[in-house]
């Protein structure tokens, strides 16, 4: 009989890490006039005998007038909610049973944020840090060096601004409470239905490009795991055929002499061993093994509830200082080898400013993309005040950190015997699939990227379906053609274009326009008019701002 | 939803938005004598509202009061008019007169005006009317002014009703208090309340019952009770009251009535049932070897013998009785 206030852990735990995932879903509803009247005020528990607490008579009758009142009209009738000053304010949350015991709960706050800054900020740096981090190292080649680094830095400088923004579109709302609201319902409000279908597509935009470029490396992992092993086995060493460094610390460049498709050592034929040909042709990175992981996370796709998955979550922030660690070891190993050419090319070296920049902005446009669950994580943020400042302390340590990675691996790549220019678009795809270092890191990330996929399927499917059929679990025909298409749309990818580069940078120029670029410009624009405040420097700065995300999204398709 | 419209008036802050009539139990006072409009005494609840659309309508209780509900000193210009000519009207055969004050209003001196000119119809057409005040929305006063505001109006009042006697009441539709005025005004439209209560206490010794209450039917109001000893919980008429009108809710969406209920455990048994025609009883009993069979078959007997207590002495109105 007790009156348990369940609270979801879902939006917390959910840690996408290529695209940060929540959109609208309110699974801990933060408002607080729906929890009452659960909330007794601690005088008003009285100690009948020391075992069980007890509730005072007041405050049992009060319970009962706002039970019955609520029944007597619509939830939408705001005349019958207990008004503030009658319902004490609730310092702590107790579960009150109808029979008169109250049990006080212990871990239960109201909403209120009971994270440190310090958590805070590791929550939204674990939530941006995804999958594009080991695309960084491909943009910084792709713009050159030094303006890759300048472009990293600018990036991250005007995605913050643009997060600020959408941190404080809701304290521009004047006459509505918007404590509840997620970005979208911002959106909604000034665009109308135009804004909250846009939203909707967008993000779903990013939730499947993700999904693709899981699938994708999903599959380049799985292969290289498999390949490893089968080595490994039968103490097979295939170092000779691909281009390579001769020294402790091998580095390949796969795409060397074989086109645009870093393709999956086919070339590589041991004409007197037909072993090795049937695993060859059995365990292939582009036609086979993307179709062996269908049978692996299809039915992990369907289940209603991932929140198993989520328990998972730190797999992602263990991935990632792996991953630091072993740059860290591997430039050691090889040291620098960097030479400056400011604009023309050389064998070895690109220049210092490249005119495909774009490539790099595209892939940090999805790099940096938070906005759209940025106000659920800042909401639990302890001490709300301080939200600016970890917002800014969280978007410095991502952007240290991709430039870590991206110029450590762009510098120590050793360039005399291989040009700069074979950096792939995955920097793992650079070591050769028998070194241990590289194997382990392919492991954690294949077993997180198998624990995230599901749930970046249910947030897509809660979002489509919901949306569109109003139950996000109509039946389980609906949900089966909608994860066969996604699963589709993977498998197809992996095997005719698997660039997650050229992925990760269309989809995020095409959704980062919307969430990061357009929308909390404009939002902006349209509040200050309306309070009279819009200036001629502002309105320009941020029209400026618009005009660059579309520019980054028409030139994915020219550079 | 449709529901007992006179619960939703007493409950609703704004008197006077639309209402639906009421479904439910007809009540008439009993089957052989028509109910002759002519003679039904009416309650009248007035007020502000703060929505200009109004209707009054017809609740009923207590089997022969009619609850009408006027909204008054509102800006709708047509509702003055109509109230003005048909005054003689809404003011004759009135039995009680309601009149409900917003403690916050801005404009007392139009609220006074509006209460005088009601006190005058009264006077005029039904001057054996009894009057009570509400003085409402009291919750939004702080807690320490609240007795000091009260008095003030309360003297106000009483001097502007004379030579008519009003009784006054704070309340609030956030606490016992709102409940507590409407027992009281209840209390006293019952005749012959010291002989039912009489006849409660006669019958709760018989049947060894610790707590005998009589609800009115259609409001769930307390109109007597008897408790052989203390019970702890001062609060508990308003909390069953609220029990049971979110029950029949919950029976009425079902399109059923709520006829009886019976809760037992091993310290207690408590029964509610119709009683008479205007009525429900609940008896409480704390010797759970009584057997329930035991507890309403009294419950049954007592049924008639009320109902003619009801009818004897009756409103004054079933006078065409045998």
């Amino acid at each position: 009989m007790a009156n348990v206030h369940d609270r979801h852990h879902l939006i917390s735990e959910i840690d996408d890490e290529v695209n940060p995932g929540p959109m609208n879903i309110q699974f801990d509803s933060s408002d607080l006039r729906s929890k009452r009247p659960f909330y007794i005020e601690p005088t008003n528990i009285v100690n009948v005998n020391d075992v069980i607490q007890r509730v005072s008579d007041h405050a049992s009758a009060l319970d009962k007038r706002i039970h019955y009142y609520s029944r007597l009209s619509t939830p939408a009738d705001k005349a019958l909610i207990a008004p503030d000053h009658v319902v004490p304010a609730p310092e702590e949350c107790y579960v009150y049973s109808p029979l008169g015991s109250a049990y006080k709960l212990q871990s239960y706050t109201e909403g209120h944020g009971k994270n440190t800054s310090l958590v805070t900020i590791f929550m939204i740096w674990n939530t941006m840090m995804g999958t594009s981090i080991l695309s960084i190292p491909w943009g910084i080649k792709q713009a050159g060096f030094t303006t890759g680094m300048c472009v990293i830095v600018l990036m991250g400088l005007l995605t913050l601004y643009c997060c600020y923004r959408v941190v404080k579109s809701r304290s521009m709302i004047p006459s509505l409470d918007t404590s509840t609201w997620e970005y979208p319902d911002v959106c909604r409000y000034y665009f109308g239905s135009f804004g909250q279908w846009s939203s909707l597509l967008c993000s779903l935009v990013s939730l499947i490009g993700a999904m693709i470029v899981y699938w994708v490396l999903m599959s380049n992992f799985l292969f290289n795991t498999g390949k490893f092993i089968f080595n490994f086995i039968h103490h097979i060493n295939d170092s000779d055929t691909v281009l390579r460094t001769n020294n402790s610390s091998p580095v390949i460049c796969p795409s060397a002499g074989s086109g645009d498709y870093p393709d999956n050592d086919s070339m590589i034929f041991y004409a007197n061993d037909t072993g090795v040909q049937q695993f060859e042709k059995w365990w292939n990175r582009s036609k086979t093994v993307p179709f062996y992981l269908i049978g692996l996370l299809l039915p992990l796709l369907n289940f209603k509830s991932p929140s198993f998955f989520s328990k998972f979550n730190i797999l992602g922030t263990v991935s990632v200082l792996y991953l630091i660690f072993l740059v860290t070891l591997k430039t050691i190993r090889l040291g620098f080898h960097l030479e400056f050419h400011w604009f023309v090319s050389t064998e070895f070296f690109v220049p210092e400013i490249r005119l495909q920049f774009p490539q790099l902005t595209g892939v940090l446009t999805l790099a940096f993309f938070i906005h759209n669950c940025i106000i659920t994580l800042l909401k639990n943020n302890k001490n709300q005040e301080n939200n600016v400042r970890d917002l800014c302390i969280a978007y410095m340590l991502v952007t240290l950190t991709y430039l870590y990675i991206g110029i450590l691996v762009f510098a120590s790549f050793p360039s005399p015997p291989l040009s700069k220019d074979c950096i792939e678009q995955n920097f793992l795809d650079n070591f050769p699939s028998n070194d241990i270092l590289s194997f382990i890191a392919r492991i954690f990330l294949l077993f997180q990227m198998m624990t995230v996929y599901p749930l970046l399927g249910y947030l897509a499917r809660v979002q489509l379906l919901g949306h569109v059929f109003g139950d996000i679990y109509p039946s389980i025909f609906h949900v089966l053609v909608l994860n066969i298409i996604i699963v589709g749309a993977g498998v197809i990818m992996a095997c005719f274009y698997p660039n997650i580069g050229g992925i990760i940078r269309y989809s995020g120029a095409a959704c980062g326009l919307a969430f990061v670029f357009i929308y909390p410009s404009l939002i902006y624009i349209i509040s200050l008019r309306r309070e009279e405040r819009l200036t001629w420097p502002r309105l320009i700065f941020h029209i400026c701002i618009i005009i660059l995300g579309l520019a980054n999204l028409i030139f994915q398709f020219f550079m | 939803m449709e529901e007992c419209g006179s619960e939703k008036k007493m409950e609703k802050e704004n008197l006077g938005p639309r209402m639906d009539p009421p479904l439910g139990e007809p009540q008439g006072s009993l089957g052989w004598v028509l109910p002759n409009t002519a003679m039904k005494k009416k309650v009248l609840l007035m007020g502000k509202s703060g929505s200009v659309d109004v209707e009054h309508s017809h609740v009923q209780f207590l089997g022969n009061l009619v609850l009408n509900l006027w909204d008054c000193g509102g800006q709708d210009s047509f509702m003055e008019n109509y109230f003005t000519s048909q005054r003689d009207n809404i003011f004759q055969n009135v039995e009680v007169l309601i009149y409900v004050f917003d403690v916050e209003s801005r404009e007392l001196e139009k609220d006074m005006h509006y209460y005088q000119s009601c006190l005058e119809a009264i006077l005029q057409n039904s001057p054996d009317a009894r009057i009570f005040c509400l003085v409402h929305k009291m919750d939004l006063v702080q807690e320490d002014q609240r007795d000091l505001i009260f008095r003030e109006r309360e003297e106000d009042l009483r001097r502007l009703s004379r030579p008519l006697e009003c009784s006054c009441f704070r309340t609030s539709i956030w606490d016992e208090t709102l409940y507590k005025a409407w027992s009281s005004i209840v209390y006293h439209l019952i005749p012959n309340v010291q002989q039912l209560e009489m006849n409660l206490r006669n019958f709760a010794e018989i049947i060894e019952a610790d707590e005998v209450l009589l609800f009115e039917r259609a409001t769930f109001l307390v109109i007597s009770h008897y408790q052989c000893k203390e019970q702890r919980d001062a609060h508990r008429f308003e909390k069953i009251s609220n029990i049971i009108k979110q029950f029949k809710l919950s029976c009425s969406k079902l399109a059923a009535s709520f006829q009886s209920m019976e809760v037992r455990n091993s310290n207690f048994a408590a029964f509610i049932d119709i009683f008479t025609s205007n009525t429900y009883v609940m008896v409480v009993m704390s010797d759970p070897s009584i057997p329930s069979a035991a507890t309403l078959i009294n419950i049954r007997n007592a049924r008639k013998h009320f109902e003619k207590l009801e009818r004897v002495d009756g409103p004054k109105q079933c006078l065409l009785m045998c």
